[in-house]
């Protein structure tokens, strides 16, 4: 990411910023992809037609069809509805881990780029050393030893994620702190923190946030893989990850179950990165 | 040049240090004692008193991390719970295949994603441009284990021509090794290939922008000429660096992939491990992977300073 940046009134133009993401026929795409994951995730009680935890041992196995949608699984649970269902676990993981990422490495990458010396040398090694691993591989360690779990899954990909954050809002911070307006603050008495929160956090948020939609589609792919090899939210909670995992056992008997939480998290994670690559292409000023 | 060398070695030093550390921790996170974690439920009390005098667990923290870094530099990684194998020569073993599998997932990769980034970019803003960045959008959203069970369904269930799991030396059978190769590859490799084309795509359109290709095209150079000669051959410099970023993590990716397969290689062995709580090899392989990883980034870096100079002298 580079140093040459920004908007320097990135909500300013929230409005006129929308308008053009959805004047984007990709962008627009994007939109409706999430917005149709986002409203699966939020009406899930409404919207699924069958409890997604409750076995019905006469239709175990069956194909989709107008009762089933998506067919069922081999305890007889409707595939639709958990798949509905596990859009709630899989967003949620996704928002979760990626806003916790994003609050504390962009508050460590403010202070870094803001007070240098030692603390910039001290806080981006230890950055350094958390991105010297490969992030599924860190992940997995991480949910290995504190065990799996919904928590477990949402901090193991926080914490894989920090170093890009704190990248990011360091090299903003080191371009905005030198401008003439956090001068005139820092000349008027004002304190570092308030300096960093007030002045220089909201002018360095626009690559933040488009780094934040592209790693929303990271994480839920992340979630899926840790959900896929047991180590994420564990069953009877339907994620699609743990979907996947089930349906390995059934490929020849029962494709079907694993066709639709591919495909969910397939279309979610499209969408997201659509939404992404037009919000960098919004915000990159080679781009005008 | 050689100073420029010393200086990446050296900050390579703390960023080494602290993936030991994290290691070293992570079998002290695991709940209870850290001797049992390692030598099983199943161990005597005997073996686990003697380990706990090994790792000097009655020593303050900092003297039981040096002690078990000792043993570490010294290639001493311990034992593995299932087995009693020693750890080294274990992950040492499923490098191999894991090698491989890589090999020829950026072999597979680069055949993709070079054309189809070479074209997408002469032919900017055309179906085939549009076609070609789609699909490197969809490879980029298709999570790797779904296109593996995708292709295990095709390939080895309604078309049974490949095997969908396992793995055959090539030094056994050359052919059962490459058929069983092939599914693992082009999962692997399927992901990579979308990342490198749309890097791709974006160089070769900077570069295709640039005055030495304008002159060239009034110089009347035939345009496959200038595509491959001219535009190419500078475009190889930024595909070449993600390519080395990739290889490194490839190491995270082979996780999944190695899972789905059955493959046995350093990706699942560890996933293995994780399930049967085998830490001294969870601790081993990742310790050894982040190392591995590190030393990849390193290697990349300084091919592209060899190559291009300019980095170098920024």
């Amino acid at each position: 990411m580079t140093a040459a940046v920004l908007p320097l009134s990135p909500f300013g133009g929230l409005r006129r910023t929308a308008l053009r993401l959805v004047a984007n026929p990709r962008a627009a795409l994007g939109v409706i992809l999430v917005s149709i994951a986002a409203v699966a995730a939020i009406g899930a009680p409404l919207i699924a037609p069958f409890e997604p935890d409750k076995p019905d041992f006469t239709v175990m196995l069956a194909p989709p069809s107008l009762q089933h949608l998506f067919g069922t699984d081999e305890l007889g649970r409707d595939v639709f509805s958990r798949v509905v269902f596990g859009a709630r676990a899989s967003l949620f993981v996704g928002f979760a881990s990626v806003a916790g990422a994003l609050v504390v490495g962009t508050t460590i990458g403010l202070i870094a780029g803001y007070f240098g010396r030692w603390v910039d040398a001290a806080l981006m090694r230890v950055m350094d050393v958390v991105f010297a691993f490969p992030s599924i591989l860190l992940a997995l360690a991480i949910t290995a030893v504190l065990g799996p779990s919904l928590g477990n899954a949402i901090l193991a990909i926080a914490v894989v994620n920090l170093p890009i954050f704190a990248r990011i809002a360091r090299a903003q911070t080191l371009v905005v702190r030198q401008l003439d307006f956090v001068e005139a603050k820092r000349a008027l008495g004002f304190g570092s923190a308030n300096i960093l929160a007030k002045t220089i956090a909201p002018n360095i948020m626009a690559p933040i946030i488009v780094q934040g939609s592209l790693l929303f589609a990271a994480a839920i792919i992340t979630e899926s893989y840790l959900s896929f090899l047991g180590l994420g939210v564990q069953p009877p909670t339907p994620t699609w990850g743990n979907m996947l995992r089930s349906a390995i056992g059934f490929l020849d008997m029962a494709p079907w179950l694993a066709w639709f939480p591919g495909v969910a998290i397939f279309v979610t994670v499209l969408g997201f990165n659509l939404v992404g690559d037009a919000l960098r292409d919004l915000f990159d000023p080679r781009e005008e | 040049m050689g100073t420029y060398l010393l200086s990446r070695a050296i900050s390579l030093v703390p960023i080494l240090f602290g993936t030991s550390l994290i290691s070293f921790f992570l079998i002290r996170l695991v709940p209870g004692d850290p001797a049992l974690a390692l030598l099983g439920l199943e161990a005597d009390g005997a073996s686990i008193a003697a380990l706990r005098t090994q790792l000097a667990l009655d020593q303050p923290l900092p003297v039981q991390y040096l002690t078990w870094l000792g043993r570490v530099v010294t290639g001493d990684f311990g034992r593995s719970i299932q087995g009693g194998r020693e750890v080294l020569p274990l992950i040492v073993g499923a490098l191999g295949p894991t090698a491989l599998l890589a090999l020829a997932a950026v072999a597979i990769s680069l055949l993709i994603a070079i054309p189809a980034g070479i074209v997408a970019a002469t032919r900017r803003n055309t179906a085939a441009d549009y076609s070609a960045s789609f699909a490197a959008l969809c490879g980029l959203s298709m999570p790797s284990f779904w296109l593996g069970i995708l292709l295990i369904l095709a390939f080895s269930v309604h078309l049974p021509i490949l095997p969908s799991s396992g793995y055959v030396s090539p030094r056994t059978d050359l052919l059962g090794f490459l058929a069983h190769l092939v599914l693992p590859a082009v999962t692997l490799g399927a992901a990579l290939a979308a990342a490198t084309m749309r890097m791709t795509r974006a160089t070769m359109l900077e570069v295709l922008r640039s005055d030495y290709v304008r002159t060239a095209h009034a110089k009347g150079v035939p345009r496959r000429r200038v595509i491959w000669s001219h535009a190419f051959r500078n475009a190889q410099i930024p595909i070449m660096t993600l390519l080395g970023v990739q290889i490194g993590q490839l190491l995270g990716g082979v996780v999944i992939t190695e899972t789905v397969f059955s493959w046995p290689g350093i990706g699942k062995l560890t996933v293995d491990a994780i399930f049967a709580r085998d830490y001294p090899v969870v601790q081993g392989a990742v310790l050894l992977t982040a190392t591995l990883f590190v030393l990849i980034n390193l290697a990349t870096d300084l091919i592209y300073t060899l190559i291009d100079p300019r980095v170098r002298l920024a």
